[in-house]
């Protein structure tokens, strides 16, 4: 993957840079306007952070030239300013993503990818599942320890939407939601706690557990991970 | 920031005391010449009165000795008194205002009439046939029993009439006899004392009404005055919006003119401070991003262990330098000059904690604390407030911030929203140690901190404050049993529009 990086403080630039080389990424650097403009526009590049605060020519009219050019390429708007009206411009100017300064190096990676992978589609894993948990979608089909578990199609929705928002909490309407969304019916009350309880059971042993969050939701995490800090 | 206002409050304030009262100078300008005026008419009209009473006294005096005169008969050498029991009894009418009488020859040959009238001033060559009139007094009489009226024993004052007149034949053995007629003056006094008490009393009435009109005159105009005063005094330090003008009359004009001109450059430095510390923070970021970076680089590649520790410590360093400048723009975002501020939005509160509250779920996992909100999830009633979600979030989540931050590992952290009265209430609550009842009035004070916990810049809770107060809510502290630390906003319902 072939990044773009226009910024102009060359301390940040340089660690930015090594970073993403040490993230697998290839990185072209771009110390003002003109020279970042020039680049984009000559070569193909995947994606582009783009600091809005360059000399000569600030980030938003870079912005504003290259999506005249090329309106696909992805661009993460990096800026010391965070208040709502750059924020707006910067959307406006065809920004696809909005990270201020500064930053966790490990978010911004997250940020990257989900660009890349929504400008790529179809790059997205099937399983979704971790540990000794295997939950592939095209199979429909889920495993723990290579035994298949037998998952009945609401426990199937409920397991994916908690695998897809791991380590994220799940409210109960959204729960119902994704049932009635599936052709269930709606009004299933307390069936949650039900199902949950349910998925729990046959997740023993998986190395993946659902967490109860105090009158939000529930959230799905590694078991070993709970106590100690990320 | 509000020094300069304060300054103005004082000043406005110390035109309220009495020593400056303006009405009181007003009134004593109006009042104090009116009562040296009325003084002034009093002796006046007692004078002009009293000079009134002389000349019809006179007039009498001087027509009753030409009477006692015409009665007088020259006889040979004498005279000759005809002076019957009648005119007596009509000289002597009125026992109270008694008629007093002499006759006699100069030099000091009595014929008749009481004695001890007074003599009247010496002149070489009197004046005949026309009378002099002069004030004295009648002696008492020695031989008075002493049991009498003292007031008896006061010389009696006389008005008194002295009439010159020549008798006997024409050429050398022509005499001078005189005639004295008097009066006792209390009679004339009492009578310029009446004319007086009566043109003064309407008078004095009248000031009376003056006043009255004048205070009234006084109290109306100076009312626009009072109105800016107190419109001064209710305005909350940082309220530097200009005063208004229409009502306000001519000479008051020029003052909130120029009190709005101050107002106004207070405003400017205010706005031109705060820009400047907002960004002021933003440059600093872009070299804390750099820091931040580079350190993380370095302790990648770094090879031993004491190394580590040290960048460790400097990318904490960083990390608190970054924390504080976020935080002070957070402030400069909740202060009012900031567009942001303003924009408020209807937002019901119970989904708003719950979703903000889901979303911080994982950072409180990883700081292994059990963070929740208190309450079913679905069968309450929504609670709608008019905020600026972007700001009732920076309060919440520094809130929730603090709670993960101090309460410590293994602690709960609970949300819950509800009514409190009429005001919608959040409360953030943990089961941590709590905050010194010593320090409780002063963490919402800016860079206080209450522990040298954490990395923490003692922003947090002004930052809440700053913004629930521009929401016309407020902050309170409560104490938890048998630990730990709750934190209530309060903030006023949105009212309906009928």
């Amino acid at each position: 993957m072939h990044l773009l990086l226009a910024e102009d403080d060359s301390i940040l630039a340089d660690a930015l840079s090594a970073q993403l080389r040490g993230a697998g990424f290839t990185v072209d650097h771009a110390p003002n306007g003109p020279v970042a403009e020039y680049l984009l526009l000559k070569q193909p590049f995947d994606l582009a952070i783009l600091d809005l605060g360059l000399p000569m020519m600030d980030g938003l009219t870079v912005l504003r030239h290259v999506r005249a050019v090329r309106p696909h390429v992805p661009v993460v708007v990096l800026t010391a300013l965070d208040d709502l009206e750059s924020r707006v411009a910067g959307l406006n100017a065809g920004a696809d993503d909005y990270i201020t300064k500064p930053f966790d190096f490990p978010e911004l990676e997250a940020r990257i990818r989900a660009l890349l992978r929504r400008a790529n589609p179809g790059s997205a894993p099937a399983d979704l599942g971790f540990g000794a948990l295997s939950f592939d979608r095209d199979a429909r089909r889920a495993r723990v320890g290579g035994e298949v578990i037998d998952l009945s199609p609401r426990e199937w929705t409920l397991l994916e939407l908690l695998l897809l928002c791991r380590d994220k909490v799940v409210t109960k309407d959204q729960i119902v939601q994704t049932w009635a969304g599936d052709g269930g019916e709606l009004g299933v009350g307390n069936a949650t706690e039900v199902y949950i309880h349910r998925l729990r059971r046959k997740l023993e042993g998986s190395g993946v557990a659902i967490r109860t969050v105090r009158g939000l939701g529930y959230l799905l995490e590694a078991e070993a991970g709970k106590a100690e800090a990320r | 920031m509000s020094g300069a206002s304060q300054h103005l409050l004082s000043v406005l304030a110390r035109l309220g005391r009495p020593e400056l009262s303006l009405r009181r100078q007003l009134l004593l300008w109006l009042l104090l010449p009116q009562l040296v005026l009325w003084i002034a008419g009093g002796i006046a009209t007692y004078q002009l009165a009293a000079g009134y009473a002389n000349r019809a006294i006179d007039a009498s005096l001087s027509q009753a000795s030409r009477t006692l005169a015409r009665q007088v008969k020259p006889m040979g050498d004498g005279l000759l008194i005809d002076f019957p029991r009648a005119a007596q009894d009509v000289l002597e009418a009125d026992p109270k205002d008694r008629l007093l009488y002499t006759v006699s020859t100069p030099p000091g040959q009595f014929i008749l009439g009481n004695k001890r009238l007074p003599a009247p001033p010496v002149m070489a060559a009197p004046r005949l046939n026309d009378p002099y009139f002069y004030d004295g007094e009648l002696a008492p009489l020695p031989d008075m029993d002493a049991n009498v009226d003292s007031a008896r024993h006061q010389p009696l004052r006389l008005r008194v009439a002295a009439l010159y007149l020549a008798y006997g034949e024409r050429g050398s053995a022509q005499q001078t006899m005189l005639v004295q007629v008097a009066r006792s003056s209390a009679n004339r006094e009492e009578l310029a004392r009446s004319i007086a008490v009566d043109t003064l009393l309407p008078l004095s009435a009248l000031m009376l009404l003056m006043t009255m009109i004048v205070w009234a005159g006084i109290r109306a105009g100076l009312a626009p005055l009072e109105r800016l005063r107190r419109e001064v005094e209710a305005r909350a330090p940082d309220d530097l919006t200009p005063l208004q003008l229409e009502t306000a009359p001519l000479e008051l004009r020029s003052l909130a003119l120029a009190l709005n001109q101050l107002l106004a450059s207070v405003q400017h430095s205010v706005v031109t401070q705060r820009r400047f510390i907002s960004d002021a923070a933003h440059q600093l970021r872009t070299p804390l991003a750099g820091l931040k970076s580079q350190t993380e680089l370095a302790l990648q590649a770094a090879p031993d262990a004491e190394q580590r520790t040290r960048l460790n410590l400097v990318q904490q360093s960083a990390a608190r330098s970054a924390h504080l400048v976020n935080q002070l723009l957070t402030l400069a975002r909740a202060e009012p000059e900031s567009a942001l501020a303003q924009e408020r939005r209807p937002l019901e509160l119970r989904g708003f904690v719950r979703e903000l509250t889901a979303e911080l779920v994982p950072r409180a996992l990883r700081a292994g604390i059990d963070l929740g909100v208190d309450g079913a999830e679905d069968d309450s009633a929504p609670i709608l407030v008019q905020a600026n979600a972007l700001l009732l979030r920076e309060a919440l989540c520094n809130l929730i911030d603090n709670a993960l931050h101090y309460a410590g590992r293994g602690a709960e952290v609970t949300l819950r929203v509800g009514m409190a009265g009429e005001q919608a209430c959040v409360d953030v609550e943990d089961n941590g140690p709590g905050i010194a009842e010593a320090d409780r009035e002063r963490v919402f004070e800016r860079f206080v901190r209450a522990t040298d916990q954490g990395n923490g810049c003692g922003l947090g809770l002004p930052i809440v404050k700053e913004i629930i107060e521009r929401h016309q809510g407020n902050v309170s502290l409560l104490t938890l049993h048998p630990r730990g630390l709750g934190v209530r906003l309060r903030l006023p319902l949105l009212r309906r529009r009928l």
